[in-house]
């Protein structure tokens, strides 16, 4: 029965990693089967490399700062309509980027929009717009992993922490921080790695502009719109290279965390 | 972290997200073009030349002719809107979203046969999309102008019951369905005639009898009712229409001149709508309980 168990186990695991390795083969075969490579040029791939881990990074640090107070608040304090506004705080995971997008765009249609754009600048079709759209994008995920992170860590330490004088500030920087820490970088690792590929939301608000907004996603369907296949399978293995190469990294340095 | 340093990186972060706003530029120093993404290599090319003749900076907005003009409609902006095809310039001019009379003609769109590189299942007219066993594809005629021609031309030639026994797929855009081809997915599609230019090394042409052809379609280009500055539009679809424009679209395979395209099309018309037929439907509603 054991064995039969392990079989169980080991199979399925086999057959999902071979899921990927054969799609992987697939696309090399696809890309060694191109009778003259038509590739990409170099500057526009390392402005679409550049401009995803930018925008990536930038969306996913400012995320996980923002989550960071309302998933503690969340996490610690009941107030009224706590459920209400927690369902709406996670709409953003269920809700289709394309909807995420064109509702920004619709928002930045209207006064206030107007006006935010501006006192801070245009959102619309521009890099800036791309950041704002995988910021909310992600920011759901990124308070839903810390609302569990934070649940985890017992309140005792924290009352313990009070009841030897530090403020919350102080209990909240030196005590529930440190302990989140491997909760803070699995969620940073996820958040990332859903803002790199994020496409729907970022298309739809900051356009796909080649050279401006052309983050490696929109590179992508760019290509593929111009029926340009191999320089559409350059992108897909530079995304693929990316994401793979910073999710390796970052699981190196969890396991040095931990 | 002192509590300085960590302000100091806050700040610097905020300021890298807001801080950083430049002012809109003024009208004459930008346009934004909303481009159907079919015609990006042609328009990457005349925008450039454009920018470096006139010092307006262009910035281009590519995607599907439909999301352009929601995105056109959504965001109240826009100098220049180019479909693929004219019927986006219909849905554009019923919600009043476009200058009138603004619309003009880029290039004619022809439709033929293409195949994979090398035709590897041997089709060389019409008839042979009936043929039992033949797996073919076309835009799908209910969203892609495409479609509506690659139906109208198997209903003139008596072939639309037969060869949609063999329609596999519907592709959801002019590049979606060349893509069909480029990626040996199918024997055949029914298309425009520039797709094989597109990617000549994985596409074929197969021309049509010119006699069967009884409508061919066009790129326009418009000017929408929220631009910034009406002669500026006007001026960048002169530029496009020039022969140093137009001549950008001959070398990428397109037919930018009437009597070329009429050539391979003597009986057709040029654009104008096309209500899908009974048997179309018929034809989709026995499939469907075949399946």
């Amino acid at each position: 029965m054991n064995r039969a168990f392990n079989i169980l186990v080991g199979g399925v695991s086999a057959l999902l990693i071979s899921l990927f390795i054969v799609l992987l083969v697939g696309m090399a075969l696809e890309l060694w089967q191109q009778t003259s490579l038509r590739a990409p040029h170099f500057s526009e791939i390392l402005f679409a490399a550049r401009l995803s881990l930018y925008t990536a990074t930038l969306a996913s640090v400012i995320a996980l700062a923002v989550s960071i107070p309302v998933a503690y608040a969340f996490s610690r304090y009941s107030f009224p309509g706590k459920v209400l506004f927690d369902t709406l705080l996670d709409l953003p995971i269920v809700l289709s980027p394309i909807a995420i997008g064109a509702l920004l765009l619709i928002f930045f249609n209207t006064g206030l929009g107007k006006q935010i754009e501006a006192w801070f600048g245009p959102f619309v079709f521009e890099v800036r717009g791309i950041i704002l759209a995988q910021f909310v994008v992600i920011v759901g995920l990124s308070l839903r992993l810390l609302k569990e992170t934070f649940q985890t860590i017992d309140v005792e330490y924290e009352n313990l922490a009070r009841s030897l004088g530090y403020n919350r500030m102080q209990v909240f920087v030196k005590v529930v921080l440190p302990m989140a820490r491997r909760g803070l970088l699995a969620a940073f690792l996820l958040i990332w790695g859903r803002a790199i590929g994020e496409f729907g939301a970022t298309v739809t608000l900051a356009g796909a502009t080649t050279m401006k907004t052309e983050t490696i996603p929109v590179a992508i369907f760019l290509n593929f719109e111009s029926v340009d296949i191999s320089s559409a399978i350059v992108f897909i293995t530079i995304l693929i290279a990316m994401s793979f190469g910073i999710l390796f990294f970052v699981r190196k340095t969890e396991a040095y965390v931990q | 972290m002192s509590d300085h340093v960590r302000l100091a990186f806050l700040l610097a972060l905020l300021s890298i997200f807001f801080g950083c706003a430049e002012a809109e530029p003024d009208a004459s120093d930008s346009l934004t073009l909303f481009c159907g993404s079919a015609s990006k290599p042609a328009m990457e090319l005349i925008t450039a030349r454009f920018q470096r003749e006139t010092g307006v900076e262009v910035n281009t907005i590519f995607g599907g002719s439909g999301t352009l003009l929601s995105q056109i409609e959504l965001s109240g902006q826009g100098e220049i809107y180019l479909p693929g095809s004219p019927d986006y310039i219909l849905i554009a001019e019923k919600k009043g979203l476009l200058v009138e009379g603004s619309e003009r003609i880029v290039a004619y769109l022809v439709p033929a046969i293409v195949t994979p590189a090398g035709n590897p299942a041997g089709i060389h007219a019409l008839p042979d999309l009936a043929r039992p066993g033949a797996r073919a594809g076309m835009g799908n005629p209910e969203s892609v102008c495409l479609g509506l021609y690659s139906v109208e031309i198997l209903e003139a030639n008596g072939l639309l019951e037969e060869v949609m026994e063999n329609v596999v797929t519907f592709g959801g855009s002019c590049s979606k369905t060349a893509n069909l081809a480029a990626m040996s997915k199918l024997d055949a599609i029914l298309g425009w005639r520039v797709f094989h230019y597109w990617n000549p090394d994985r596409m074929e042409l197969v021309h049509i009898d010119p006699e069967k052809i009884p409508r061919i379609s066009y790129i326009p280009i418009s000017i929408p009712i929220h631009t910034r500055d009406l002669e500026l539009s006007r001026s960048f679809i002169d530029f496009v229409l020039s022969p140093k424009g137009l001549s950008v679209y001959r070398d990428l395979g397109y037919l930018t001149d009437l009597e070329a395209a009429r050539a391979l099309a003597p009986r057709a018309t040029v654009g104008g709508e096309y209500e899908l037929p009974e048997e179309y439907f018929a034809s989709l509603d026995q499939l469907s309980r075949r399946r």
